[in-house]
């Protein structure tokens, strides 16, 4: 009976762990726990808001300044990235759906190589956390759907 | 959620499976002795405990990375030692691997594993690996080929990182062993990982790895084995599927294994977390000792 009762509480224990094994997504995003990879939470999380960082949200600029490309104020901000051909390098959509790796715009905020101009925010940083790169890219391999 | 949740009835029923075993067994010890005759009842010889019988087909509690059925004795124990080197055995050419001793010479992902039998059939251990992943496991080993055409184990374990304290890894799943004589065993051993990917199940398509664990221990000498494993994989399935042979030799209560490997892993999840995925394959070795 003992033992009976012995299995049934490491059981108990075992099944609280085993649901409690993923890990947190608002672990990784640092700056902005609440960045999930939906076009609505980056939107509000990373181009309208300065996060606690200091890393300066997206539409201080990317507002509609004829001097800027790209608005992504409000309802300008998803038809302005997704599927919409890059300024700096025409060649590319700054969100290729399903394609995080030839997205213009992951690049402008990664830094990568074969960028024109700035990395993204402009000022030398602070830039995008690697998890919020990641949940970014998320989303845009999932189709980048206006969700 | 719901495969948390599934897994977590699963691991109940595992755990349960001995509780229930032991409650239908017949007891085992013979009778208390009455005062008076305590003495020399007491000087008889325990009755013989067929676990502690060497078993030429099941020399050692695993294959290289997989566990066998063989049967750890009630109250007894066994401890194991394994590396995998950090040298890919296809870098530059021959005379430069001769010079690096075929990879001896450089660093290596040491595990140090030790391994209890609770009561009859049933097992724990603990397995740390030098990249500071540690994992508990368990085994109730329900059926020998004593008795079946088939040995069954049913396996539960957990592993998890930075010392337990990150990215937790549970698997449970079983060993079916067939003996061959005093041949060898062939082994299948489906396995369900959970959790095998360390990012957040949001930002993954796949966070679990369903794997069946092929193995092969072949007796060639009286105490010589040539051993092997194949883990084929679905769901989370970074790197290459893990695959490893080696050549083993057994004396008295020890184990002395030379394996090459297409990775390093040798806990469940760094299983189900494949090889390297660069086409190289290491050297490594396992070192076991039974403590009875």
């Amino acid at each position: 009976m003992r033992f009976r009762v012995l299995s049934l509480l490491v059981a108990a224990a075992v099944f609280a762990g085993t649901a409690a094994c993923d890990e947190a997504l608002s672990d990784l995003t640092g700056p902005t726990p609440n960045l999930e990879p939906t076009f609505s939470s980056i939107q509000q999380e990373i181009l309208n808001t300065t996060d606690s960082s200091g890393r300066l949200a997206c539409i201080n600029c990317h507002n509609g300044n004829p001097f800027v490309p790209g608005n992504f104020t409000g309802a300008n901000a998803y038809p302005a990235l997704v599927g919409r051909s890059s300024v700096e390098k025409p060649g590319l959509l700054r969100v290729a759906p399903g394609d995080p790796n030839n997205s213009y715009f992951v690049h402008k905020l990664e830094g990568g190589p074969n960028i024109v101009g700035e990395r993204m925010p402009r000022g030398g940083g602070p830039f995008l956390t690697g998890g919020q790169m990641l949940v970014i890219r998320k989303w845009i391999a999932d189709g980048a759907p206006n969700n | 959620m719901t495969v948390s949740r599934t897994l977590g009835l699963l691991v109940a029923l595992l755990v349960l499976a001995p509780g229930l075993a032991s409650a239908q067994a017949p007891p085992a010890a013979p009778a208390a002795p009455a005062n008076g005759e305590s003495s020399a009842a007491a000087a008889q010889p325990a009755p013989d405990d067929p676990d502690r019988d060497f078993n030429r087909s099941q020399p050692d509690f695993v294959v290289v990375n997989l566990p066998t059925t063989l049967r750890l004795p009630k109250f007894k124990s066994a401890f194991r030692v394994t590396h995998r080197f950090g040298r890919p055995l296809g870098q530059g050419s021959f005379g430069d691997l001769a010079d690096d001793l075929f990879g001896l010479d450089s660093g290596a992902q040491i595990g140090l594993e030790y391994r209890f039998g609770l009561m009859r059939g049933l097992q724990v251990g603990i397995h740390r690996t030098s990249d500071r992943t540690i994992e508990f496991f368990t085994q109730y080993n329900v059926w020998t080929q004593a008795d079946k055409p088939i040995g069954l184990g049913v396996i539960a374990s957990i592993d998890g990182t930075d010392n337990f304290k990150d990215s937790y890894t549970p698997a449970i799943g079983v060993a079916i062993s067939r003996e061959l004589g005093k041949y060898g065993a062939v082994y299948v051993e489906p396995m369900w990982v959970n959790n095998s990917n360390r990012l957040p199940s949001e930002l993954v398509d796949d966070n679990d790895t369903f794997m069946v664990g092929l193995g092969a221990r072949i007796r060639v000498r009286p105490t010589l084995y040539i051993v092997g494993e194949f883990i084929p994989r679905s769901g989370n399935t970074p790197g290459v599927n893990h695959g490893t042979f080696g050549l083993e030799k057994v004396v008295g209560g020890h184990t002395f294994q030379l394996n090459f490997s297409d990775g390093f892993g040798t806990t469940m999840g760094q299983l189900a977390r494949g090889g390297t995925g660069k086409d190289d394959w290491y050297l490594g070795f396992n070192i076991s000792r039974k403590f009875f």
